[in-house]
């Protein structure tokens, strides 16, 4: 059995992970204030990307992010375009509901072409550096973990300093506040929205690609990282995009005990409990944003 | 008073296309056209809409009448499979097996139902996402190997009695679904849907309501998977807990009309039928085409099939009086 | 005839309940024009259907020969209609600055950014003290100066403010009138929405009077201030007692 500390870095490992995909949903959720059931057909969708830059071009994984990125902003845009725009015009209760309705249906369109499309056999990248990495007092630190951990903390703080920063990343802000002052602003909301929407996927993406060498690939993983994602925002409280960073560390960690002190069985409906705890004891407190 | 449902046309309690005649040719149909050709596709074909539209009236009664859009129904599927086969398979009649499946899904029901009508709309969706999910995963974990029919039931199966069931099972939960909405009450419960303060200021017992319209629906919904659990001869234990048996259950409301009656009985074939012939020609895509109209549904055409329907009579008038 | 803003029989509903039947009105370029009427006769919705925030079912919102009502609301900002919402409705988590950069966020107002910024901070010295304060710690009267702020940013030429005097005090009002008052003289056009009619009405040039989603009355500012029916239904003066 591995020992406190080696299951502590891993579930921090894993939570990185986890961040990076709550980060975009929150995003989204924050801003075109509607659910992403589908979200995690993106996490799966980027992983593919990645996938195939490995097994056609020999890409290195963390290299083949500059093309998983793009590739997923781009799907992001156009399913904008084509589906969620038309939600976000509505208004309401209605609205959140009819976001979950369409993006369950889209993840099972997204799921079933990536079926179609790459087969649904299971696929994983494996670096030939994988077994490498740090040895501190015994505990293993990989380099592609390492690195994972890296890549997302600088994009936490990019989208940090994009987000406070800049002029475009500001009026996200500003429309996530109130989207119809944003818009005497003279912003084009419409315009926020579509950015938004693909900068989450984006952010999905690089999920995806992190779970390429982490576990492994096949098109039905998406519900999970949907519930993963969402397990993390509900704990970050919303409103709270970055906070989605600790809230996913806090959830491999709690994942990693779980399946390392009770059973390898309760890992998974560890983070659901809670989840579901959270939700009920907090419903609107988390949620809601004043 | 507020209407907060738009996507929701102004449907009264529908018993538009219940009228006794479509009904008896319909089961007239449904009892002689199979017998009549006899084969294995057809009784299959006719099983899948039976049970597809026990499917759809039961998310109709909590998702249609009641508005409580339930993301988790495979978890009342699952639960209704998975006894029902455990017990039959130790040597229940498989009546009672089945019962006690439906029974076990409503109690389950009520059990999450306390807590999770505390949350509202989207997070009722997806508290009930979750619980589903949370069953998925822990029966996957816990019974990792396909269940198959032990030999001497295999030697006795025969496709037809499964099609009675199924064809029982509609006809019940479309009875049930029209009593629902004929008993004192429907009232609250369309009341709790339209607006629930309202419908909580001007006396509605809300939670119970809720609760009402959860149970029916999950009894229905767990029988139903009693049914499938009878039918199929292997299948992995988890397979009945896939959200693509929520999703099969809200498509078929959603496509004939949600919060009606008819609405399923027509959103279950016309789905069945069109499934069946896209996977026979397009193996691969048809979910992908499914969910699609699904998507395309919601937004463009939130009363489904009937509105269809509805808008081309009130057009045809329009032209006749002309 | 003025030839600026023309609203020309404008017919706005939510959902199915009408607020505007057939409004028209005009503002002539250079002129502060005010709009009274009751509680719930339907001012907000006016002004909001003439920023494009609420689509019309009938009639036309020109502005010189541009057609307002054909543009998003971001592209009637673009055109120089900017407006301030009733309650203000600032970024509240964002800072003062941040509020006033998103001001001049059309394309237009962003290249005279600077130069439009120190104007304002000559107008509200308060706002530049609390530049980095976050919008939603000011107080009510503060949130008021930087809305307006806000407002100027975007560089208008016409200037429309929902009820500016909501909730403030009196000192607060006379400042925001203050205000409005210099930045018509330096040439901005104003649209006004008030229930404080005197104050309204003093400032104004012209007015018009908006009962249940109808123009029922128009007139100069102090001929309307002298008008009975008026001094009775908004000026709360009571006609002398008959014998
Ligand atoms: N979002 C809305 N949905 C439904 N009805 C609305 C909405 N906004 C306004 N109304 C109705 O339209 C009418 C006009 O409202 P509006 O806010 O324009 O009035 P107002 O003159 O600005 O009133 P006040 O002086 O109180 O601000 C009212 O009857 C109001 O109830
Ligand atoms: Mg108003």
């Amino acid at each position: 059995m591995q020992s406190f500390m080696q299951t502590l870095v891993f579930g921090i490992f894993a939570g990185a992970i986890y961040g990076i995909a709550a980060m975009g949903l929150a995003l989204v959720f924050g801003v075109l204030k509607i659910l992403n059931i589908a979200h995690g057909e993106l996490v799966m969708l980027g992983g593919y990307v990645g996938f195939w830059a490995f097994s056609t071009l020999g890409w290195d994984p963390f290299l083949s992010l500059i093309i998983v990125i793009p590739a997923i902003f781009i799907v992001g845009l156009i399913l904008d375009r084509i589906v969620y725009r038309h939600i976000v015009r509505q208004l309401g209760e209605e609205k959140i509901k009819n976001s979950l309705l369409v993006s369950f249906g889209l993840g099972l369109v997204l799921q079933n072409l990536a079926q179609a499309l790459f087969t649904g056999d299971e696929r994983s990248v494996q670096v030939s550096y994988a077994g490498e990495g740090l040895n501190i007092y015994g505990v293993l630190l990989p380099w592609t973990r390492l690195a994972t951990l890296g890549i997302v903390l600088i994009v936490t703080l990019a989208l940090h300093f994009f987000l406070r920063k800049t002029y475009p990343g500001k009026a996200i802000l500003a429309t996530a506040e109130d989207y119809e002052s944003a818009e005497l602003a003279g912003i084009n909301i419409g315009r926020v929205y579509m950015m938004t929407f693909a900068l989450g996927a984006a952010l999905a993406a690089i999920a995806g690609q992190f779970v390429t060498f982490t576990y492994s690939l096949a098109p039905s993983i998406g519900m999970t990282w949907t519930l993963k994602a969402m397990i993390v925002i509900v704990l970050a409280g919303t409103g709270s995009i970055l906070g989605a960073l600790p809230a996913g560390l806090l959830l491999g960690v709690v994942e990693a005990m779980a399946g390392a002190y009770l059973a390898q069985t309760y890992k998974e409906v560890a983070g659901l409990v809670i989840f579901l705890f959270v939700l009920i004891v907090r419903p609107q407190g988390l949620f809601v944003r004043k | 008073m507020k209407t907060t449902s738009r996507q929701l046309p102004s449907f009264k309690p529908s018993r538009r296309w219940l009228t006794p005649g479509a009904i008896a040719v319909l089961l007239a149909f449904a009892v002689v056209f199979p017998q009549q050709v006899a084969k294995d596709n057809v009784w299959n074909l006719f099983f899948l809409m039976c049970l597809g539209i026990a499917m759809g009236q039961s998310w109709n009664m909590l998702g249609g009448f009641a508005g409580q859009t339930s993301l988790g129904h495979a978890a009342f599927f699952g639960i209704g499979a998975i006894i029902t086969r455990v017990l039959w398979f130790h040597g229940t009649p498989f009546f009672l097996a089945l019962i006690v499946g439906g029974v076990a899904a409503a109690t389950f029901a009520m059990i999450i139902g306390a807590p999770t009508f505390r949350l509202r709309g989207a997070y009722f969706a997806i508290g009930t996402l979750a619980v589903a999910e949370v069953l998925r995963i822990t029966i996957a974990q816990n019974q990792p190997y396909i269940s198959t029919m032990p030999g001497s039931m295999i030697a006795e199966y025969n496709l037809p009695s499964r099609y009675w069931l199924a064809l029982g099972l509609a006809i019940a939960t479309t009875g049930a679904a029209y009593m629902l909405l004929r008993s004192r009450w429907s009232l609250g419960i369309l009341g709790v849907r339209e607006d629930e303060e309202a419908a909580q200021a001007t006396g509605v017992h809300v939670l119970r309501h809720k609760l009402l319209a959860l149970g029916l629906s999950a009894v229905f919904m767990g029988l139903a998977g009693g049914v499938f659990a009878f039918k199929q001869i292997s299948y992995y234990p988890e397979a009945p807990f896939f959200p693509t048996f929520t999703f099969e259950a809200l498509m078929i409301a959603y496509i004939g009309g949600l919060g009606t009656v008819s609405g399923p009985v027509i959103g279950g074939i016309f789905f069945v039928v069109v499934r069946e012939r896209l996977a026979a020609n397009l193996t691969d895509v048809h979910q992908v085409i499914f969910g699609a109209l699904f998507v395309v549904i919601v937004l463009l055409l939130p009363g489904g099939l009937l509105e269809i329907w509805d808008r081309s009579k009130r057009l045809a008038l329009r032209v006749i009086r002309r | 005839m003025p030839d600026f803003l023309n609203v020309d029989a404008i017919n706005v509903a939510h959902g199915d309940i009408q607020a505007l039947w057939d409004v028209s009105l005009e503002v002539g370029q250079g002129e502060i024009v005010a709009l009274i009427g009751p509680n719930g006769a339907g001012k907000t919705t006016l002004m909001r259907a003439i920023a494009g925030l609420h689509p019309l079912k009938s009639g036309t919102v020109l502005l010189r020969d541009k057609a307002l009502h054909a543009l998003p609301a971001h592209r009637i900002v673009e055109q120089g209609v900017i407006m301030v919402p009733e309650g203000r409705r600032l970024f509240g988590g964002l800072t003062v600055m941040d509020n006033l950069e998103l001001g001049a966020y059309s394309k237009r107002a962003r290249e005279v950014r600077a130069n439009t910024l120190e104007l304002v901070f000559e107008l509200f010295p308060l706002l530049a003290e609390r530049r980095t304060q976050r919008a939603n710690t000011m107080s009510g009267g503060q949130q008021q100066m930087l809305a307006v702020g806000r407002a100027l940013m975007g560089v208008p030429k016409l200037l429309m403010l929902d009820e500016p005097s909501l909730g403030l005090g009196p000192l607060v009002v006379e400042n925001i009138f203050e205000t409005v008052r210099q930045m018509n003289q330096q040439g901005v056009t104003i649209f006004l929405v008030e229930q404080n009619a005197r104050q309204a009405l003093e400032l104004a040039h012209r007015a018009y009077i908006l009962e249940q989603g109808r123009i029922v009355g128009t007139g100069l500012g102090d001929e309307l201030l002298r008008d009975d029916r008026v001094q009775q239904a908004y000026l709360g003066i009571c006609p002398a007692p008959e014998e």
